[in-house]
């Protein structure tokens, strides 16, 4: 589609909202404050791994202002979790790591708070702790979860335990092919546990009404999920409980879906409101949010690929270890996913790739930004390079070699509908200057490529009420973290409608009000939201034309919307206003309200018969790397990026930069450290390492057109992708620099002057 | 046992009590329900509750509140003129800077009290002002256009 057609749509105007947010008046989740709230805190498990003995509750409560104290005694026996039903809201018989949720308390003031969390009294009889996701799958490793069955679909007469996943991946013969092949490679890698260190607190306020419904406050991705699993836990019909959400400061899938992957603590704070009577606001200091909430998982990844002397790979086998953590969470589902993307975005003939997704004695993995995908790219980028030196070619061109086309498949895509990965890496070289940039002493290029796919999952609808001033009230599900909500939905609905962007409010989420949906997850805010909204405000137009043309004696085909004006295609002196419309309608139809929804049944039949419009991307970046300190300085990054087309450019490529320098900070120096406890050594931002402004290079973001995806007007998702490729392509240009690959992260001063020394340098 | 501060907030004199253990940003949030700060880390390091105490950025996250006793203090509600905003709240919006808007109060702070010194910052100087201030969302490449923006703008440059 041409950009021409379009009035706002590919523009990039100030976000909705973003007054209230640079004045101090954006209202998020932790500005919240009820009437007469109390405040809540929670127990957390001193051991990784025990059985709980006893739990003594008596002292806390009789401190006077301590108004409730609860435990798994005063919840229904009920679990939850994503594919294992594996957790309960507060630990029952057994903590599992050090963070596990045991008991908590509502008081007046938030030291009564700490003060009665202290008298609680719990016995604990401590277990063997594992911590390493390889061993946890030996015969002698401790059991976590005595009666959770192994996944279904493992191989009989493989000996594992602590498994609750399993995924296998097989196309053609690979062993026959690996045998023929030339030149074999094989490497292990390794990737840390990050913690998506959102700004904002996770926190949650809870009130009973007087009708005994329960509110909650939630600065959750997912409101809708987490209705469904408070009412679940607590045993309280659906439709008495209400999810209310606020802005939400940052989240990057930490706060994801529904409580099965966050902090769980929705379902707790109601709890406490039940018992105290009081409403009851939770919210989570850092350091125990870094050791409580869900995390981008660590995974081991083998990988092993057989190529011809010409560069053609023609086979690949694998293994990956994701490490869940204590519960299923979303591991399950990001493991699945990692051991998918280790098969590459390439032409892969021949592949088997098994992959096991395992409990450890540590926090539980979430849908943290792009999850398994930048543990999978770190080892298959790398590889690329490891193959590319042992053949002696060019590493760009060794990935040019082996290129999908249209019509291609991949390892977990079955038909590819058009390719852009070879463009995303001819401008990457051209912008980073690829054989031409003059590298100086200790300096070297890399480059990294990525995929990412739109996550199928449930659609979601949008309502679009036209107001008599004829401006647009958008209702949708999804919440605005600086994603679309705030951005692109706004240019959707002012595009279709012909109103000024500023006429659109575009209203958070509310579970009795806002249409249901997934949550803001996956890449897919564009896909479902956009799409969606799309839809509605087409609706809208429709009832307005129709009304319109009996007003204006011409027929709907006939018309069009500009300007908030409605007037006859060629005859502009026959219009009327669209405010005059809305109001009629109060006459005729009520209100204009449009109804959408994004298909995905439709969307994914779609994909079957023409293929996958999914989005490409290459990564190049210069690095210095001081042999004294094993220091590695960012000199240039470049990140062109295939997103289709962008609805809100300065979104895009805001959500570029930001996912691009999170990997950053994961390559270089992020990580959450344990010690044989299983006790987090890092929980405060004094320890846990972030990437700064000075240690950020400027992200040169280029996008490529022509490439429309299933989105509207053409769009792809672009929360995710920028995570996959800086991890091996700032390891490349370290290889490039030193000849040493460096195959564990992070690519610290430590690491990396650690590798040095082992190569002799 | 609690203390009385009488402080400056905004141009506003502010008298109310707090404990002696109460920090500035607990006075401000709870005590005064000024919510524009923003509570993040709590241990000084991520610049999230930046105001300006005294004419210099600070975290008022480690900061006791008995000390804001006669000092003057801008928060975040206090830079724009009625409806218009200071200029480098205008150019945080123009640049498309906000993203989930979190760090934004702390941020713009940062950069007022920067460009209270010079208009025209150098590179070092950006860094050395807002390095305590972590952004999650942007990659911080367009909150140095708005810093230099803001700054062009204050300087009769742009």
């Amino acid at each position: 589609m041409a950009k021409a057609e379009f009035t706002v749509v590919g523009t990039s105007p100030a976000r909705m909202g973003g007054v209230e947010r640079v004045v101090g008046k954006g209202v998020y989740g932790i500005d919240v404050m009820l009437k007469d709230q109390l405040h809540g805190g929670i127990l957390r498990s001193q051991y990784a791994h025990a059985k709980i003995v006893s739990i003594d509750t008596s002292e806390a409560k009789a401190l006077p202002g301590v108004h409730a104290v609860v435990t798994a005694a005063d919840a229904p026996d009920v679990r939850y979790g994503r594919s294992y039903l594996d957790r309960y809201i507060l630990a029952r018989n057994k903590v599992r790591y050090m963070g596990d949720p045991v008991a908590a308390v509502a008081a007046e003031t938030p030291a009564l708070v700490k003060q009665a969390l202290k008298k609680i009294k719990v016995l604990y009889a401590p277990l063997p702790v594992v911590i390493d996701p390889e061993t946890t799958m030996k015969p002698e490793a401790p059991t976590l979860h005595e009666d959770m069955p192994l996944p279904k679909n493992l191989p009989e007469g493989i000996k594992v335990k602590n498994v609750c996943g399993f995924t296998s991946v097989h196309v053609g013969d690979p062993e026959k092919a690996m045998a023929e092949a030339d030149v074999v490679v094989e490497e292990a890698y390794e990737t840390k546990m990050i913690h998506p260190q959102y700004l904002e607190p996770r926190m949650t306020a809870a009130q009973i009404e007087p009708n005994g419904r329960v509110t909650v406050w939630a600065n959750a991705q997912a409101p809708f999920p987490v209705r469904q699993e408070v009412a679940k836990t607590l045993g309280i019909p659906l439709n008495n409980v209400r999810v209310i959400s606020a802005e939400l400061g940052g989240g990057f899938g930490g706060k994801g879906s529904g409580i099965t992957s966050g902090a769980a603590i929705e379902p707790i704070c109601a709890l406490l409101a039940m018992k105290a009577k009081r409403p009851v606001m939770i919210v989570l200091d850092k350091a125990e949010e870094t050791i409580s909430t869900t995390i981008r998982a660590g995974a081991k990844l083998y990988i092993k690929t057989g190529v011809k002397k010409d560069g053609t790979i023609v086979a690949r086998t694998g293994k990956v270890v994701y490490d869940a953590g204590a519960y299923s969470g979303f591991g399950t589902q990001a493991g699945a996913r990692c051991t998918n993307m280790l098969g590459g975005w390439y032409l892969m003939p021949n592949c088997h790739i098994d992959g096991y997704v395992v409990y450890t004695n540590k926090q539980v993995c979430g849908p943290v930004r792009g999850p398994g995908g930048p543990q999978a790219a770190f080892a298959v980028e790398s590889h690329m390079d490891s193959i590319a030196a042992k053949l002696g070619m060019d590493p760009a061109e060794f990935r040019v070699k082996n290129l999908p086309k249209a019509g291609d498949k991949i390892v977990g895509v079955p038909k590819l509908r058009d390719v852009s990965l070879g463009e995303t890496i001819r401008i990457a070289k051209e912008k980073i200057g690829w054989g031409k940039v003059k590298l100086e002493k200790n300096q070297g290029i890399g480059m990294a490529t990525g995929s990412w796919i739109e996550s199928a999952g449930p659609g979601g609808g949008a309502v679009v009420k036209i107001n008599e001033d004829g401006s647009a009230t958008v209702h949708i599900g999804k919440i605005d973290m600086g994603t679309i909500p705030g951005f692109g939905i706004p240019l959707i609905v002012a595009e279709e409608l012909g109103i000024p962007v500023s006429d659109v409010t575009v209203l958070n989420v509310d579970t009795d009000a806002s249409p249901w949906d997934a949550g803001t997850v996956g890449s897919r805010g564009i896909l479902v939201s956009g799409t969606a909204c799309r839809l509605a405000a087409i609706d809208a137009r429709t009832q307005i034309f129709k009304m319109a043309a009996s007003q204006l004696e011409a027929s709907p085909d006939d018309l069009e919307i500009k300007d908030k004006q409605i007037r006859v295609r060629g005859t502009p002196a026959k219009s009327v206003s669209l405010s005059t419309i809305a109001t009629a309608a109060h006459n005729i139809i009520g209100e204009v309200i449009g109804r959408g929804y994004c298909d995905n049944v439709a969307l994914m039949a779609e994909e079957k018969a023409h293929g996958s419009s999914q989005p490409f991307t290459t990564h190049a970046c210069i690095v210095e790397v001081d042999p004294d300190t094993g220091n590695v300085k960012i000199l240039k990054y470049v990140a062109v990026h295939d997103i289709g087309f962008p609805i809100h450019r300065a979104a895009v490529e805001g959500q570029i930069e930001g996912a691009a320098a999170m990997s950053i900070g994961q390559a270089l120096c992020e990580q959450v450290v344990f010690d044989n406890d299983g006790r987090t050594m890092n929980p405060s931002f004094v320890d846990y390492l972030m990437p700064t402004i000075n240690m950020t290079p400027r992200i040169e973001t280029t996008l490529v057109p022509g490439y429309p995806g299933a989105g509207p007007y053409g769009a792809k998702g672009a929360g995710e992708i920028a995570c996959v490729p800086p991890l091996a392509c700032i390891a490349n240009a370290i290889f490039n620099a030193t000849g040493v690959r460096v195959r564990k992260l992070p690519l610290s001063p430590e690491n990396v002057l650690r590798a040095l020394r082992e190569a002799g340098k | 046992m609690s203390v009385i501060i009488k402080t400056t907030i905004n141009g506003k004199k502010v008298t109310a009590s707090a404990e002696p253990s109460t920090s500035l940003l607990e006075f401000l949030r709870d005590t005064l329900e000024m919510k524009g700060t923003k509570l993040c880390c709590n241990t000084g390091e991520c610049g999230a509750c930046t105001v300006i105490f005294n004419g210099m950025p600070i975290n008022s996250c480690v900061t006791v509140a008995a000390d804001a006793d006669g000092a003057e203090i801008t928060t975040i509600e206090g830079l724009a003129d009625g409806d218009n905003l200071h200029a480098v709240q205008q150019a945080f919006i123009d640049t498309g800077a906000v993203q989930c808007g979190y760090c934004t109060p702390g941020y713009i702070i940062s950069v007022k009290a920067l460009l209270d010194r010079t208009t025209k910052p150098t590179a070092e100087d950006i860094e050395e002002a807002v390095s305590g201030n972590i952004c999650r969302c942007t990659g911080y490449a367009k909150i140095i256009d708005a810093i230099h923006l803001a700054a062009n703008r204050i300087a009769g440059r742009a």
